[in-house]
């Protein structure tokens, strides 16, 4: 269980002749240019007075305020039902296993438009959920409700599959030495299984987050504008994506980029937020303390 | 405590009694067997891998399902109680240490379910206890194998268990250390009177801590017995190399000597399960017991002096030969004349010797 040291064991090095270093930091170099440049150039094309500008407009402001909710809520949702099909998916085995991985998987691998445009069959007018979808009050064409749904369906496998994989990780002998010691299978759940897998299901959570906003396929189909309802009550706008989609459509290039910068902003602070706030200590142990 | 007291009252030396229990893993079978576990004693389940050791501890500790048999707590059948009605310490093999909490968070957590008020006093005394309170504020990944097996136990204690399972508790000690664990189990034994069932491939720590012996294979008992029995009459040839038989040969081995060869002889001294010997005598003693010719495989130094391997008749012998005679030791495939005591040779699978 420990390596004596303590320390993580350090990869061990050779010694590269010049002409491989040489290759591999220019192959890997160039994907990295790869990621870097568009983000440099949507910055680099708005000017900073215009990103103040566009941050200033109440119909941006409703865009960003719609756009962050939403996504929030299918975290919320990833979290309270990706989380438990993640725990059953590692802990149980039942028949018809494997068909509900695939199902798991499925939203990974289908083009967005066809989810939305899937969604959107299920909930028109004469549609068999319509009915029921207003009369509990979700109404979902073209509302805040139908962000939430694409987004939830487009997301929430990252944090199904991050939370499968971290649950497997935990050691049962761990959690049979918890049980042997008084604990309740919920109680042993509550005080290890979860507290041990909780990095694994927060990696999930964000990348079910990034996932989410970024989305503009199936919105395209069942939202493109949402109007006040729900819990949402103000003017009627579209997600970022949507919004940007258009002011480009329009030829307004400069305002796109402006709004394109001014979301990767804000989307930036939150992730080096959670980073730093992991670093610091809101999760109650240091990186690699948990590695045996 | 009588049979009405609540599942999960504190429990201290207990007496747990095993009745022909079975279980089954997958398409591994474990059992019929009996055991007995009584306070201030401790029982050591040998077995090479597979044998069935963890799932007997695994059974007991209420992880999976008895199919036949009772498992008796002070007369009380828990059988069917789940693993956290038990009241028993399981340290499972790797000690199940939690990754995420400190040394006293460790020790702390079965006081902390039970929301017991001196949950703070109880886990100091169980650090001074062990020598671990200049670590308590660790994490188990930076502790040595020796002070993991420490918290391990203080926590086990912490839900004050009427018995302790204990799995291969010896892995990845150093010396120092395993001299340290025995101590404190011995003390366990002495002072706390905790019935312990321990399972482990290790002789010295068996002989050291246990009093009685449980030896499986293939998930049945093939012996149950106390030290001096186990090492008159070991019943397998598991049993015979755990207890320092340099050479064990099992009655597979021994088939298809020709008339007259040491491989026939051996298999006439043979029970059922084989035979076992410890060293044969070099220089052969002529007339006192027959004699037997092979081929030298390998010589190993040691302070008394030099370890050999014979190869004859098919099977390799190991003679320890004794440094006033080993100048006369042939180097390698030389030949070497050896005699194996006839009173030496113990056969396996046959009722004990009185």
């Amino acid at each position: 269980m420990s390596s004596g040291d303590g320390g993580p064991p350090v990869p061990r090095r050779w010694r590269a002749g010049p002409a491989w270093t040489v290759v591999q930091a220019v192959l890997s170099g160039s994907l990295l240019l790869l990621f870097l440049l568009p983000i440099a150039a949507l910055f680099s094309y708005a000017h900073v007075g215009q990103i103040v500008e566009v941050a200033r407009d109440p119909a941006v402001r409703a865009a960003l305020w719609l756009t962050f909710f939403a996504s929030g809520i299918a975290v919320l949702a990833a979290l309270v039902f990706g989380v438990p099909l993640g725990y059953v998916l590692a802990r149980r085995r039942f028949p018809g296993r494997s068909i509900v991985e695939s199902l798991v998987a499925l939203p990974v691998v289908v083009p967005h438009l066809l989810v939305g445009l899937g969604l959107f069959f299920l909930v028109i007018p004469g549609a068999p959920l319509y009915r029921f979808t207003q009369a509990i009050g979700f109404p979902v064409y073209d509302t805040i409700w139908g962000v939430v749904l694409v987004m939830v369906f487009v997301s929430a496998p990252y944090t199904v599959l991050a939370s499968d994989l971290s649950f497997r990780a935990v050691d049962g002998r761990v959690l049979e030495a918890a049980r042997s010691l008084g604990a309740g299978s919920a109680t042993a759940f509550l005080t290890v299984t979860f507290p041990l897998a909780f990095r694994g299901i927060v990696a999930g959570l964000l990348l079910s987050w990034a996932r989410a906003v970024s989305e503009i396929g199936g919105l395209l189909v069942l939202a493109y504008a949402v109007y006040p309802g729900g819990v949402y009550d103000g003017p009627v706008t579209s997600t970022i994506s949507i919004v940007v989609y258009d002011l480009f459509q329009n030829g307004n290039l400069g305002d796109a980029a402006a709004v394109s910068s001014l979301f990767l902003l804000i989307a930036f602070a939150l992730f080096v937020l959670v980073r730093l706030g992991e670093r610091s200590g809101w999760v109650p142990w240091r990186r690699g303390e948990l590695e045996p | 405590m009588g049979p009405l007291a609540p599942r999960g009252a504190r429990a201290v030396s207990r007496e747990w009694v095993v009745e022909r229990l079975e279980a089954d893993l997958d398409r591994f079978h474990l059992g019929p067997l009996d055991l007995t576990a009584t306070p201030g004693r401790a029982v050591a389940v040998l077995g090479a891998s597979g044998s069935g050791k963890t799932t007997l501890l695994r059974t007991l500790a209420g992880f999976l399902p008895v199919r036949q048999g009772r498992v008796l707590r002070d007369g009380v059948d828990v059988t069917d109680w789940l693993p956290e009605e038990r009241g028993l310490g399981y340290v499972p093999q790797g000690l199940g240490l939690f990754p995420q909490r400190t040394v006293a968070g460790n020790v702390r957590y079965p006081m902390e379910i039970r929301d017991r008020p001196d949950a703070a006093a109880r886990t100091s005394e169980l650090l001074e206890q062990f020598h671990l309170t200049a670590l308590a504020d660790r994490r188990p990944a930076r502790l040595s194998g020796g002070e993991q097996q420490r918290v391990a136990l203080a926590r086990a204690l912490a839900a004050d268990p009427g018995l302790i399972l204990w799995d291969e508790p010896w892995q990845g000690l150093d010396v120092l250390a395993r001299d340290e664990l025995g101590l404190v189990l011995h003390e366990l034994r002495e002072s706390e009177k905790v019935p312990i069932v321990l399972v482990t491939h290790d002789p010295a720590l068996a002989f050291s801590v246990a009093d009685s012996f449980l030896v499986l294979r293939a998930g049945q008992v093939r012996e149950q017995c106390d030290a001096a029995t186990l090492l008159r009459a070991p019943a397998d040839p598991f049993a015979a190399r755990f207890v320092g038989f340099e050479n064990v040969f099992g009655a597979e081995s021994l088939q298809g000597g020709s008339a007259g060869s040491f491989r026939t002889w051996l298999r006439d001294c043979a029970g059922p399960e084989g035979v076992a010997f410890a060293s044969p005598t070099y220089p052969a003693m002529p007339g006192t017991a027959p004699a037997w010719e092979g081929t030298v495989r390998s010589a190993r130094p040691s302070p008394h002096g030099v370890t050999v391997e014979v190869a004859t008749d098919g099977l390799i012998v190991t003679l320890r030969i004794p440094s006033p005679v080993v100048a006369t030791v042939p180097k390698l495939r030389g030949r070497v004349r050896f005699s194996v005591e006839p009173d030496s040779i113990q056969s396996l699978g046959a009722p004990a010797r009185p």
